[in-house]
């Protein structure tokens, strides 16, 4: 799997699971992924979790993501949504809602499908668990795997990285990717 | 050889109020002035002057002649901006028009025939551009200002009169076509003179002679010759759109409909000087006798209504009027238009107009501060950065450094599963607390952390952690700050961030790895 394969122009895409277990890592890889291209991304940060300096050193261009902070308040994070992606040259519109997802009716799950269906971007939205149900054309949930830590000798002096499983929950399409192993360097 | 347009539009004052209200242009319609009991018609559209209703009537005569009347009163604002509308859509044809009254324009189209076509095609590029800003014309083409102004009123709605041909064309119009001072028109029609070809067969000594100067101006009139030079008009460095309203408005919905009317007027004038808006000014006249005026600075030159209306909109959700409205009043400050070519390979971003607009939606929902790009401050402070306004037209100049270029160091691994990283495609990034959770935390002797109270969970044992990383700045400041940062893996599956503030001795949790 790569980062280039959950990015479905068009389409809207989860990435869920447990706290520590990578989806925001894989987020911010899509960011620089985005940013790499020349598009613009917009990043919907519902708990203002976003952290600007970790996400320069994975190699994204600050200046081509649009960050939304609104500060826990989740109507406002999908009123947001739903504004940039009726708005077209967004390649990414992102919605980290955390810990806490909102709950969102089918009807509403489809109806932002249909927006990001004639807006053109791909939305991608980072939670504990799935919230879009069927309106999400790819689902993955990102599991920790493994931990490593590195030091000159046997005692750890530094976090060397966290190997993360992708597995696919939800696939819609021929060219859906398959589960996948990622390595995060700390 | 001279090739002059005019542009007529008939009962010009009423055309002005149904550019305004569209749907007025169907039924009879009387511009009236004055307060009751004197009011009285100043201008009359076709449909009512067809039902007998003329200028001079009082109201109560015209509602008489007409039951189904509309009237309205007269807007010098109105009328003006119409004129200038008229002007400027002319001015799209020809770079050289003459403003000759209200509703009346002499456009010079000498050498056009090369750029368009013949008169006739030029004369219909006038109707249309007339018809673009509202106003329905008539255009006569002729070889003098005159002669195009009687050409304008007779005939087909494009009456072009072939080269050496006035004398001919005109001789069989009515003299009233001419619209002279009333003794004259008596004097003329107690000689027997019907048309203007009797007029201009009249020897000049004798007229000279016998009506002294009016005399005079009425034959060259009748003869097509022009007297006066041409004097070009030059567009005003102001951009104006008004439209009063009759009823009062007090909701913004209603209001944001005249706006949209106001600036699709607007919108049009820009399209055919090819200009841009940059800023606008709103002026509400208020019930109340006040105005309310705003400026509205648009983050973007831009000619669209939707977006223009949106700004508009927004900002006066945000500041709204302190009474009913009964007059809009819209005025631009405008840029020239520049067209940009993208980049045959360069990826789309939003367009400056769509950015703008779905910023101000943005802000209004977060909150000003809420939304921008990301920049680092020059600082080693935690979360260091600042939020500058959005620009992905001005990003990608600088070298973005490639996550995963280099592998992890060689140095001994340890892996919870004995895992060996064999490259480091990504980065792992940090999930930060706003602000930072206080924790409590128990170390050991050799002062690292053992147990974490308060961080995920409400109790957990550190199972591995790697630290101190010291920092510290500005102690050359009054906010100067020290701290160890330590990264720790927890029982309960958690892998996060530690801080302890080395002045106040305090331990916060300042994100979790994600």
């Amino acid at each position: 799997m790569t980062v280039g394969e959950l990015l479905r122009q068009g389409a809207v895409t989860e990435i869920v699971g447990p706290l520590c277990s990578g989806r925001t890592s894989l987020l911010v890889a899509c960011l620089g992924e985005v940013g790499r291209a020349g598009g613009a991304a917009a990043l919907i940060d519902a708990d203002d979790a976003f952290d600007p300096a970790s996400a320069a050193r994975a190699g994204v261009d600050l200046d081509r993501v649009l960050w939304v902070r609104c500060g826990g308040r989740r109507g406002a994070a999908l009123r947001a949504a739903d504004l940039l992606v009726r708005c077209p040259g967004f390649a990414l519109v992102a919605l980290d809602v955390g810990e806490s997802p909102p709950r969102i009716s089918l009807a509403q799950a489809f109806r932002l499908r249909l927006a990001v269906r004639r807006g053109g971007a791909a939305l991608l939205v980072v939670a504990r668990r799935r919230v879009l149900g069927a309106g999400a054309a790819l689902a993955v949930e990102t599991r920790r795997r493994g931990l490593a830590w590195a030091g000159p000798r046997l005692v750890p002096t530094r976090l060397a990285g966290v190997e993360t499983s992708v597995s696919v929950l939800r696939r819609q399409g021929a060219a859906a990717p398959g589960d996948g192993v990622v390595w995060w360097r700390a | 050889m001279n090739r002059v347009a005019c542009v007529r539009v008939p009962y010009f004052a009423a055309a002005a109020v149904e550019r305004g209200e569209p749907a007025l242009a169907e039924g009879p319609l009387a511009i009236v002035t004055g307060a009751p009991p004197a009011t009285r018609v100043v201008e009359a559209n076709g449909a009512a002057r067809e039902r007998g209703v003329e200028p001079g009537l009082t109201d109560a005569e015209a509602r008489a002649r007409c039951p189904d009347l509309v009237r309205r009163p007269l807007g010098d604002e109105v009328v003006a901006s119409a004129r200038h509308a008229l002007l400027e859509a002319c001015l799209g044809v020809s770079p050289r028009v003459e403003d000759a009254g209200a509703g009346l324009v002499h456009v010079d189209v000498t050498g056009l025939g090369r750029l368009i076509g013949p008169d006739a095609a030029v004369g219909a590029r006038l109707a249309r551009a007339a018809r673009a800003v509202g106003l329905e014309a008539r255009v006569g083409i002729a070889g003098s200002r005159a002669a195009a102004r009687v050409a304008a009123r007779v005939g087909a709605r494009v009456n072009v009169v072939p080269p050496d041909g006035e004398r001919a064309a005109l001789g069989p119009v009515a003299l009233a076509e001419l619209e002279l001072p009333d003794e004259l028109a008596q004097t003329l029609a107690r000689w027997g003179l019907l048309t203007l070809g009797e007029l201009a067969a009249l020897p000049r000594t004798g007229l000279a002679s016998r009506l002294g100067t009016p005399g005079l101006a009425a034959h060259d009139l009748a003869c097509g010759r022009d007297r006066e030079p041409f004097r070009a008009w030059v567009p005003p460095p102001f951009w104006e759109e008004a439209q009063g309203l009759e009823w009062e408005l007090d909701s913004l919905p209603a209001l944001a409909a005249v706006l949209e009317r106001v600036l699709a007027r607007l919108a049009a004038r820009f399209e055919s000087a090819r200009l841009w808006a940059d800023a606008l000014d709103v002026r509400l006249t208020l019930a109340s006798g006040g105005h309310h005026a705003r400026v509205v600075t648009l983050a973007a030159p831009m000619g669209e209504v939707r977006p223009m209306l949106t700004l508009l909109v927004l900002d006066l959700e945000a500041h709204p009027p302190r009474a009913p409205v009964v007059g809009v009043s819209v005025s631009a400050r405008v840029v020239p238009r520049r067209a940009v070519a993208a980049g045959l390979w360069e990826r789309s971003v939003p367009t400056v107009r769509d950015l703008a607009a779905v910023l101000t939606r943005l802000a209004g929902l977060v909150g000003p501060a809420g939304v921008g790009a990301a920049v680092l401050d020059d600082s080693h402070r935690p979360d260091a950065h600042t939020l500058a306004p959005f620009d992905p037209t001005a990003a990608g100049g600088a070298e973005i450094p490639r996550a995963g270029a280099g592998d992890v160091p060689s140095e001994v691994g340890f892996s919870e599963r004995g895992i060996a990283p064999a490259s480091a495609p990504g980065v792992l990034v940090l999930r930060r607390l706003r602000p930072p959770r206080p924790v409590e935390v128990e170390t050991d002797a050799a002062g690292r952390p053992a147990v974490v109270r308060g961080a995920l969970g409400p109790e957990a044992r550190v199972v591995t952690c790697a630290g101190p990383w010291r920092s510290s700045g500005e102690w050359w400041d009054t906010r100067a700050w020290a701290r160890d940062e330590w990264d720790v893996a927890l029982s309960d599956g958690a892998l996060c961030r530690l801080a302890h503030d080395a002045p106040t001795g305090r331990w916060a949790l300042d994100g979790v790895y994600d």
